[in-house]
Formats: C-alpha cells, structure tokens, sequence
C-alpha cells in the first residue's frame, strides 16, 4: 500500500520556486475564467478574442511590446529592490516623476534632438531617484517601513502631473483639455515598425546589464546577502544601510527612466492625468511573478503586457479595465500560493499492507482565496 | 469681522474634518486589530471600495431602507474578502505583502465594475445627525463638534475604548498581542495562533468595510470609481504614526481629515496665500499624503536622534507567517 504525503524541501532551488509561482499564475487564470463564465462571459471567446488581438497582425504585436516598455521598466526597478527584500510600491509615482522633469527638459530645451532627448533621459531618471530619496534615507538610516511611504507619494505625484497638465505646463492650444504641452522630439523608429522607437532596446539592455551584476560581481552578491540575512551581510563588513539607500535610489532612477521613454513614443509625448495607467503595479505583479529573477521579468513583462493590451482591445467585448484589475488581483494570490507550494514536495510513503500512515497528509495548497 | 470670519471658517473645517476622518478612523482601526495580531493586511483601499459598493447596491438594487442595514451588508461583503484573505495568509502561509497587495488591486477593480451602472445615483438612505430635539441647533461651535452622525460617535469614542480595554485590560487582549510579538509562546500556552490570527484579520476587514460603507452612507453620498483614493493607504500609514495604539489612530486620523477639509474649506472659499486660488487647490490635495509621509517619519526620526520616545515598534511578528514546524 501507498501513501502520499507533502514534505517540506530543505532548500528551494530557485528552479521548482519558479515553476510553484508560474503554476499558481496559471491556476489563478483558470479561476478568473471561472469568475468570468460564472458571471456569464464566455472565457474561451475571450482568450480567442485576445490571442487574436494580439497575434493577428503586427499592430498587436507592437502594441504589446509598446506597453511592454514601461511595465518593464517599472518591473526591473521593482525587481532590483526584491532582491534586497525591499518593497518599492512607488514605482508608479517614480515612473510619474520621471515623465514630469522629461516634459520638463524637453518643452523648455531648444536644441539638436538627440542631446535633448538625452537630457530629458537623464533628468527621468535623477526625478525618479529623488522621488524614492526620501522613503530610502528613512529605510535606510530610521529603519522606517518603505512600503507605506513609497506608496503615499504614489498620490503626490499624481497631483503634480495633474497640476502640471491643468496648470503651469498646460497646453492652451490644443483641443485636448487636460495634458502638458507638447515635446517635439521623439527617439529614433526602429526600422520596419509603424509604432516602436530604440526605447524598446531599453529594458533588455538594462536587464542584461542587471543580469550580469548578479551573476558575476560582487556588488551583486552583497546585495543578494543583504537580501537573504542583513544582520550576517553587516558581520561580513558590507555597509548595509548605504548599499540600501544606493539600491533604492537606483531603482528609483530605472522607474524614472521609464516615465521619459514611454514620454518619448511617439504620439504620447504630452502628460496627463492618465498618463500612467497603472503601470507600477503591472510592474510589481511582473516582479514578483518572477521572483526577482532579472531574466523572468522579461518573460512576466511580456505576459503582463499581452494581458493589459488585451483588456484595452477587448473593453467592448465584456472585457474592462475593472475586470482586467481583478484579474490581476487573482494572479498575484496564484503567484503568492505558488509560492509558498513550491515548498513543499509530494513523496510517496510505502506502507506494510494493512497499517496505517504514520503521517497525516497535510491538503496541498491550492489557488484558491482569491479576493474577486 | 476678521474674528468672526475666522471663527466660521474654523468652525467649518472642524465641523468637515471629523465626518471626513471618520472613514480613516475606521479602516485604521480595522488595520490596528489585524496588526496587532501579526496579520499586515494592505488591501485596505480595496475592503474600503468592497464595503462601499455592497452598501450602495443594498440601497438601491435590494432596497434597503435602514442605513444600519446597508452598513451590515457592507460589513459583511468586506469580512468575506478578509475570509479570502486570512485562508491565503493564515492557513497557507503565502506573503501578506503580496497578497494584500491583490486585495487592494482586486478589491478596487471588483467595487469598481460592480460600481459601473451606478455611477452618481443619490443614496438616499442617510445616517442622521444626532441632535436632541433640534434645540441646540445654533449653527456654531456644539454643532460643529457634537452634532454628527451616530456612526461619528462610535468610530471616535466607542470602538477605541472597546479596542483600548479589550487590547490592554483583558487577559485576551494580552493573549492576542502576544499572538502578533511572539506567536510561539503564545502558541506554547495554548492560544490559538491560527484561530486567533484568522477572526481578527476578518474582524479588522469588517471594520474596513465599514468605513467604506459609511463613506457612502453619509459622507458622499454617491458612489463614484476609485472611491476610496488612497484613505486605505493613509489609514495603513496612520496605524503606524499612532504606534498601534486605538486612541491615537484617531489623532493620526483627524490630522488626515483635517487636511482634506482644509483643501476643500480653501477650493470652496477661493483663498489664495502663496499660490494663486486655482493652484492652491493641487497643493492642499498633495497635503494629506505629504502630513501623513511626515507624520510616520517623525517618531522614527525622533527616536534616532535620541529623543525618547515611547515605543513606537511595530508587532514583532507583522506580516511573518507562523508555522509550527519551523519554529
């Protein structure tokens, strides 16, 4: 007689918590078609509508992969603070700030295209550092909880980019009431494309660049080692609080950077009150789907970006953007069941015919508890 | 004439900021009970949405006629969500940052789509105010700081002594603070870290749907999207301004409310002082989020540069599973 229990591994190798995580966001879309056939729309024409959306012409292709930038950008940034067990919530305010001192640059700017779009590359990124400067002086030196305060200044820089498009930036001309005016410059197109700039090139550069950090030197390995047991990276002579606040910073910068490049599309290039449309918390749903893996960002960016541009395709077809929230929500309990499954490995106990187990089996954790 | 028009526009900041707060009140409070039992629980925004638009479609798809009825049925919708909740985090141990985080994503996007058709209808069921035979109505200071809802009354004065007693006087309020600093000796001397941690995450959940539900039960009355705009992350940051202590989330709280009030005192007056009265309207709505930013800093502030201050630590075990086997 055979009897199957569930056993705790002793380590998790990063390989079966990836897969625990990718299973739990597969369950977790199961349940919210389930949702969705229980609240009469029909799942399977949606996944067709959106697979064809999507995969149908090059228009949604690029489409995807023009969302794919910003949610990229804010899931690297999102990303680089997990490896540090740091929760930066505020990526969308960062990414925020960071169109805001690019519009900033380029409506005052005259000069060479290139050099301004430089500039305004450079002020995104130093906007968003300065944003998460204080939430990170405060981690980092007063051991205050970043979790709150990146998201508080979240609603800050909503209100500045909203007075910024109604106020003192307001483009008076144009029949569009509520925006910035307008940048007249944009990044280069890359050759064959209708839509995409070299912004897409972007986010891969930065995550082979974050790649190599982590696997190859040593600011990496520290930042690992404050991530996995800060009190043993401080016995090991690593200045924590200052790697901290530099991190931090950084991921601030990358958020920021993420704001001009999705300024600098061409057709964007005005901010607005719905400038970011939740693209921070895209970014945090692609972070933790892939663990703070550098490569598995990519893979989530992708997956996350099919699925917001499928919610914009589809909001005529009982898909919207509400629901598309939801969904999201679902994933990210999958992604956080998955997790915690992929402790645990099912092992066979083999039993003299006629006795009992000795261990009572423990029910498998499953994605349920879904909060929609 | 200045005292006077000085004592009007105080009397209508006072007499605004406390039903505006009342909502911060709630959800913090509902955050407080979760917290002190170890459960850290961010979908805040999305319990206050939830609780909001089950009060407004008892009203007006189940015809509901009593607001203490709507405020049940909001109650009740949120506890589910905290039932949902409490299984992920409790029982399977999966990271309360994450999952809170769908909370708050979920919460939001369901309230809204269920929100959709009832954008801007008049709810017209109303908590009232308390006012004795409408004798002491004279338009001034009582009214302004005794004259509100009955909800008022028990989210400033009620449920903070209850919490205050039950949490600090109680042998059960010692058993479930030690649940949230040291689940292990609790659990060694028999309390139930799982039961425990589990009925007060619904608990504080309910709560959180209150606040939501007495949003649209009295304070405006309508529902729109995004109705909770961001009181569900001031009410987790006022938990920790207050230290996790009931009488203070109602200061941290005020100081919220009094913000927003000033904002939309200042936008309905057209002041102006320093900027221009269309500008000033962007600056005092950054105010309640930037007060709120300094009021956390500032104890841990404080208490760095060596100031003593009480305690202002969170409970040891905030957002760590507990899990018998890996102790």
């Amino acid at each position: 007689m055979t009897a199957y229990r569930l056993e705790r591994r002793l380590d998790l190798d990063a390989r079966s918590s990836a897969l625990g995580r990718i299973a739990g966001a597969v369950l977790a879309l199961v349940v919210a078609g389930i949702l969705l056939l229980l609240t009469g729309r029909n799942p399977f024409q949606i996944l067709a509508d959106a697979l064809d959306a999507i995969f149908g012409s090059q228009r949604g292709l690029e489409g995807v992969a023009l969302r794919a930038i910003p949610i990229l950008m804010t899931g690297l940034a999102v990303a680089l603070s997990l490896r540090m067990k740091v929760w930066n919530i505020g990526s969308d305010g960062q990414f925020l700030m960071g169109a805001f001192a690019a519009v900033g640059v380029g409506i005052h700017l005259d000069g060479p295209g290139w050099i301004v779009l430089i500039l305004m590359a450079g002020a995104g990124a130093v906007a968003g550092a300065l944003w998460i400067l204080v939430p990170a002086l405060a981690r980092a030196y007063w051991d205050v909880n970043e979790i709150i305060t990146t998201l508080l200044l979240n609603f800050v820089a909503l209100q500045i980019v909203a007075w910024a498009s109604l106020g003192f930036w307001r483009d008076e001309g144009a029949a569009v009431i509520q925006s910035t005016e307008r940048v007249p410059y944009t990044l280069p197109a890359i050759p064959g494309t209708d839509s995409l700039t070299i912004a897409l090139l972007v986010p891969f550069v930065l995550t082979g660049v974050l790649f190599w950090l982590f696997r190859s030197t040593t600011i990496g390995f520290e930042i690992d080692t404050i991530g996995g047991n800060p009190r043993a990276a401080a016995f090991a002579g690593i200045n924590v609080r200052r790697r901290i606040l530099i991190v931090m910073l950084f991921t601030g910068a990358i958020a920021g950077l993420g704001g001009m490049l999705q300024l600098s599309a061409p057709g964007a290039q005005q901010l607005g009150p719905g400038f970011s449309a939740q693209f921070g918390l895209s970014g945090f749903i692609v972070a933790a789907l892939a663990g703070g893996a550098m490569l598995g960002v990519l893979f989530g960016g992708f997956f996350i970006a099919s699925m917001f541009f499928a919610g914009l395709v589809l909001q005529t077809k009982g898909l919207s953007v509400f629901i598309i929230l939801g969904i999201y929500g679902i994933i990210l309990t999958g992604v956080a069941l998955g997790e915690v499954a992929a402790r645990y490995r099912l092992v066979r106990d083999e039993l003299e015919p006629g006795s009992e187990p000795t261990v009572k089996p423990t029910p498998e954790p499953t994605a349920e508890g879904a909060p929609a | 004439m200045m005292l006077a028009l000085i004592e009007n526009a105080f009397l209508s900041l006072v007499g605004s900021a406390i039903p505006a707060s009342t909502v911060v009140v709630l959800a913090a409070l509902g955050c407080l009970v979760g917290e002190r039992v170890g459960v850290l629980n961010l979908g805040q925004e999305g319990l206050i949405g939830i609780g909001a638009v089950y009060a407004v479609i008892s009203v007006l798809s189940w015809q509901v006629e009593s607001p203490w009825l709507a405020l049940l049925i909001g109650m009740i919708a949120a506890a589910v969500a905290g039932v949902l909740f409490a299984i992920a985090v409790v029982v399977f141990r999966a990271n309360q940052v994450l999952v809170g985080l769908a909370l708050a994503l979920g919460g939001v996007g369901l309230s809204n789509q269920l929100g959709t058709n009832r954008n801007g209808t008049p709810i017209q069921t109303q908590f009232t105010e308390v006012n004795p035979g409408g004798v002491l109505d004279d338009g001034g200071i009582l009214e302004a700081f005794f004259f509100h809802d009955p909800i008022v009354y028990i989210s400033y004065l009620l449920l903070p002594a209850v919490l205050w007693f039950g949490l600090f006087r109680t042998r059960h309020g010692m058993n479930m603070r030690a649940v949230g600093e040291n689940p292990a000796a609790a659990d060694a001397v028999g309390v139930s870290v799982t039961w425990s941690r589990i009925a007060y995450t619904v608990l504080g959940a309910a709560l959180s749907g209150a606040g939501g539900a007495y949003m649209v039960l009295s304070f405006t009355p309508t529902w729109s999207p995004d109705i909770a705009r961001g009181r569900g992350w001031v009410a987790l940051a006022v938990v920790i301004f207050a230290a996790w202590r009931p009488f203070r989330v109602v200061a941290g709280a005020l100081l919220y409310g009094s913000m927003i009030s000033l904002g939309a005192t200042a936008q309905a007056r057209g002041w102006g002082f320093v900027f221009d009265a269309a500008d000033l309207s962007f600056v005092l709505s950054m105010l309640p989020f930037l007060v709120t930013l300094v009021a956390i800093l500032l104890p841990a502030g404080a208490a760095t540069i060596g100031r003593r201050v009480r305690s202002t630590a969170a409970p040891a075990a905030l957002a760590i599973p507990y899990s018998r086997e890996e102790r």
